[in-house]
């Protein structure tokens, strides 16, 4: 492993590649201090290129291997890619930030977000930040045109993103500022609090509580720089193509379920029922105004105005997916009162389901007479009781009472509490909770899950046919929905290919897959910007190397790949209850696609270790401690 | 085009001669600013600030709030008007009309007078603070030489921007303003513009301003400032020099620039 002296030159020999802006900006709350870093070498960002990865790589370096999540000694690095805010291409928003995640407290913690901060980071001149040490006192980092200064936090500390995001804005002067910052729940260490920019964004996974740990409230940024472009004209047509190849969110589709209508399953009751119904009523009287990210034309983020019933009136800031829905329908509750509640929690900065399946198994444990009102000081746990919802998030935000406190350390630790035959209704994947969908009809998204390292909502998935980009090297398909066949390849792929387009900078929300030049534009995008020559393959492996690079932090810190189908909430494994596909379930074939998937991507199938030729494929040498040698 | 112009205002042709429009429809806008971002990215301007109009920000959406959060929105940028009193007033003719529609200040030319600032009834010309010459929206005159649209129009991600032939355009404009119950503006606006909107409520509402329909409309060029460039050495020896020359070749221009309230056209 190389070390940080040597990563990180004192003078650049080789060129920087276009597209980054050639610095790393190194904090210390213990300190005080602030250090540019200039970025590796060439080679060494050919292979990282940026996001998790290179990312991940500078933390295996840097994290000591006795590191706890919340102690002074852990680390927070959070990277951009080389096409994050070029401006041509719309998927060029995203950052990545990596650390320990405090839910698994051995994987890697992952939460990326896009919108508009990464793209003013780069303004600032930076390509990222390593974020170390804790701060005696509530504290924000602004970084104004490539300089870097604590300020004190005190005013802002206590309350909301929204609020902290306007205040800071105005604290600082700048209008255009971008302001990325935690909620009371990053504060108060609730293990799964998010990272909230810019209204519409949030990075998920506990990055808001490592933050909360180092006393860290925001990180404000604004400048005016931009990176340099290899190829300008190359890179808007590769632009141009990429946007081509967008699936464009309407205002229709916000007003209705949403992705549960795709996954046809829609989460009920802590996931006991799939169907669904009028949960979306009263939505088509709201007022939706898309609020796309940077130069994106998918157009995932939105903002309502709720335009019927109690919360008439109410604002209300999202993004691309509806888990928040997921998780307030979870709970019984259904119309526009899901979207006052789905603001309140983005408000507060917990991770949508680190809530919904904690407060799921409180609810059902009512429901079962396991909890009464003589142990939730009177609260009634009943499903769709809004008012009681409502308190519970502020609790849990704040860790206030034993509920809150639960709530806030995650589904795991409520159901011990409860008791009896709570622990078996619980929905998570090494403690961590997966992307609040119920993903369980599908092999391809339940694989994803579980193979995930938990700290993070996983990539992959896979697809039923091969993408059309990458058929003049994978034959295969249609795969058949109830056979496992097939199914651990496609999500080793859909891995590859999502991890490439972060590793670029880019959002894998705006990376088309099953179009047509879906992921050609985005390699095309890459070597314009940098003027390197990527093929698809490289992209691939280069996504490969992330996967590894990820699995080795678990492997270092005591994860192996078993783990990924025995400790998973038992209740994430049950059969689909009802509906369409009742009756399937992956747990049939466990564990042997949960082996066949480690097998194909290089690693031993119980250990999760990369075998010494896959290190050697992927340029990974370095790690051979961390092989599997028999 | 010089019928129309005779020596009023420097004229050329960047492609085939036809008027082009860009059409703004504020009932499709969402207010996501790509369009201002697309111009800096087109133009290489550094991320200055969208909130303001610059001589690094072309383009401002009205009201000055956060992406989305108003329910109208109004485009602030230069409508480039058929009768254009910046280039009228220009001492040293750096501001030329192009018959496909783009109005242009020349950087090379421009003295830094600051009279087309004042001069634009639009208010949407501003100074560069280092190279002290004057800036706006270009049309994106380099694509429309090339037949593509100006780069903010293909950034729009709802199409509330289109670009084309000023017929096409206006028709599809007067259509979609019939569409929706509403109105044209920049039409004939200081006699007309090639920049059509298409809004439904009060123009205030939208942030745009009520400009009269009278071409060359009277500027409001203060007395003290062209006072100090005729009597003292302000923008240059040699732009005084160009200034003078081209006084005495196009004297009927000087009408414009001293006796506003006289128009000629």
């Amino acid at each position: 492993m190389t070390n940080a002296s040597e990563l990180f030159p004192q003078k650049r020999v080789t060129r920087l590649p276009g597209g980054y802006m050639g610095r790393i900006l190194r904090v210390n709350l213990t300190t005080g201090s602030t250090k540019d870093e200039n970025l590796p070498e060439e080679p060494l960002l050919r292979r990282f290129l940026g996001g998790q990865a290179l990312a991940t790589y500078i933390l295996l370096g840097e994290l000591p291997l006795q590191a706890k999540p919340y102690g002074t000694e852990s680390k927070v690095v959070m990277m951009t890619g080389p096409i994050t805010g070029t401006g041509f291409t719309p998927g060029g928003t995203k950052v990545t930030a990596v650390y320990l995640s405090p839910l698994t407290n051995y994987s890697l913690g992952r939460g990326a977000s896009s919108g508009f901060w990464a793209v003013y980071l780069k303004a600032a001149g930076y390509d990222g930040i390593i974020i170390e040490g804790a701060a005696a006192k509530p504290t924000y980092l602004f970084i104004n045109d490539g300089k870097a200064e604590f300020r004190d936090a005190s005013r802002v500390w206590g309350k909301g993103a929204r609020e902290t995001e306007d205040l800071l804005k105005q604290e600082v002067g700048i209008k255009d500022a971008k302001v990325m910052c935690i909620g009371p729940a990053g504060e108060h260490l609730v293990h799964g609090a998010m990272l909230v920019n810019d209204y519409n964004n949030n990075a998920a996974h506990s990055g808001g509580a490592v933050f909360g740990s180092k006393k860290l409230k925001a990180i404000v940024v604004y400048g005016t720089a931009r990176p340099r472009i290899h190829d300008r004209d190359k890179l808007i047509d590769a632009g141009q193509r990429w946007r081509k190849t967008l699936d464009v969110y309407s205002v229709d589709h916000r007003k209705s379920v949403g992705y549960a209508r795709q996954l046809e399953a829609l989460p009920n009751l802590n996931f006991r029922s799939t169907l669904i119904a009028d949960h979306s009523r009263g939505f088509d009287q709201n007022r939706v105004v898309q609020r796309p990210c940077f130069q994106c034309a998918r157009l995932c983020p939105w903002h309502v105005e709720i335009g019927e019933g109690p919360f008439r009136g109410k604002i209300g800031h999202f993004n691309g997916g509806a888990e928040w829905m997921d998780t307030f329908w979870n709970l019984g509750v259904k119309g526009n009162a899901t979207l006052y509640l789905a603001e309140r929690i983005n408000d507060l900065g917990i991770e949508c389901s680190h809530f919904a399946f904690g407060a799921g198994v409180m609810f059902e444990a009512w429901e079962k007479g396991l909890l009464g009102p003589e142990d939730t000081d009177g609260l009634r746990l009943e499903w769709g009781n809004v008012e009681v919802i409502d308190r519970l998030l502020d609790m849990a935000a704040r860790r206030e009472g034993k509920w809150g406190n639960l709530l806030a350390e995650g589904p795991v630790e409520v159901a011990q509490a409860i008791g009896g035959d709570a622990p078996k209704w619980i929905v998570h994947t090494k403690k961590g909770t997966p992307a609040m969908h119920d993903w369980r009809p599908h092999f391809g998204q339940m694989l994803r899950e579980l193979v995930a390292s938990g700290g993070m909502k996983p990539q992959g998935g896979g697809t039923a046919n091969p993408p059309p980009d990458l058929k003049y090297r994978e034959q295969w398909g249609p795969l058949d929905r109830d056979d496992p066949a097939g199914w651990p390849w496609s999500n080793v792929l859909a891995e590859q290919y999502r991890q490439f387009c972060g590793l670029t900078g880019g959002c894998w929300f705006a990376q088309m897959h099953l179009k047509p030049d879906g992921l050609n534009s985005i390699v095309d995008s890459l070597n314009a910007t940098t003027g390197w020559n990527f093929t698809l393959d490289e992209g691939l492996v280069a996504g490969h190397r992330s996967v590894i690079l990820q699995s080795i932090f678990g492997t270092q810190r005591g994860w192996i790949a078993d783990h990924d189908w025995q400790n998973v909430g038992p209740r994430f494994l049950e059969p689909v209850p009802d509906g369409k596909y009742k009756g399937f379930t992956i747990a049939k074939w466990l564990p042997e696609m949960v082996y066949e998937y480690y097998r194909l991507s290089g690693r031993h199938e119980k250990s999760g270790r990369p075998f010494m030729d896959t290190l050697s494929r992927l340029g990974l040498e370095e790690f051979k401690e961390w092989a599997q040698r028999d | 085009m010089s019928e129309k112009y005779g020596s009023l205002i420097p004229t050329g042709r960047l492609l085939d001669g036809k008027p082009r429009t860009i059409l703004f429809d504020a009932s499709k806008c969402i207010g996501c600013r790509q369009c201002v971002h697309a111009c800096k990215d087109w133009h290489d301007h550094p991320r200055t600030s969208v909130y303001e109009l610059s001589s690094t920000n072309w383009i401002t959406m009205e009201p000055p709030v956060l992406e989305g959060l108003s329910p109208l929105w109004g485009r602030n940028s230069c409508m480039h008007c058929e009768f254009p009193m910046c280039a009228a007033v220009c001492p040293v003719e750096a501001i030329t009309k192009y018959e496909e529609g783009p109005v242009v200040i020349s950087q090379e030319i421009c003295i830094g007078c600051e009279y087309c600032i004042y001069a634009c009834p639009w208010g949407v010309i501003t100074k560069n603070d280092l190279t002290h010459k004057a800036a706006k929206c270009t049309m994106c005159s380099d694509r429309v030489s090339e037949d593509k649209n100006p780069f903010c129009v293909q950034a729009c991600p709802v199409g509330a921007l289109d670009f084309g032939l000023a017929e096409a355009i206006s028709a599809k404009a007067r259509k979609g303003a019939e569409e929706n119950g509403g109105y044209l503006y920049g039409d004939k606006e200081a006699g007309g513009t090639q920049l059509l909107y298409v809004l439904k409520e009060k123009k205030g509402d939208y942030g745009v301003r009520p400009v009269g329909l009278e071409r060359y409309p009277q500027h409001k060029i203060p007395l003290g400032l062209m006072l100090k460039d005729l009597f003292t050495l302000r923008c240059g020896f040699a732009g005084k020099i160009r200034a003078l020359y081209l006084a005495v070749i196009h004297p009927k221009r000087l009408i414009y620039r001293y006796w506003p309230w006289r128009g000629v056209a």
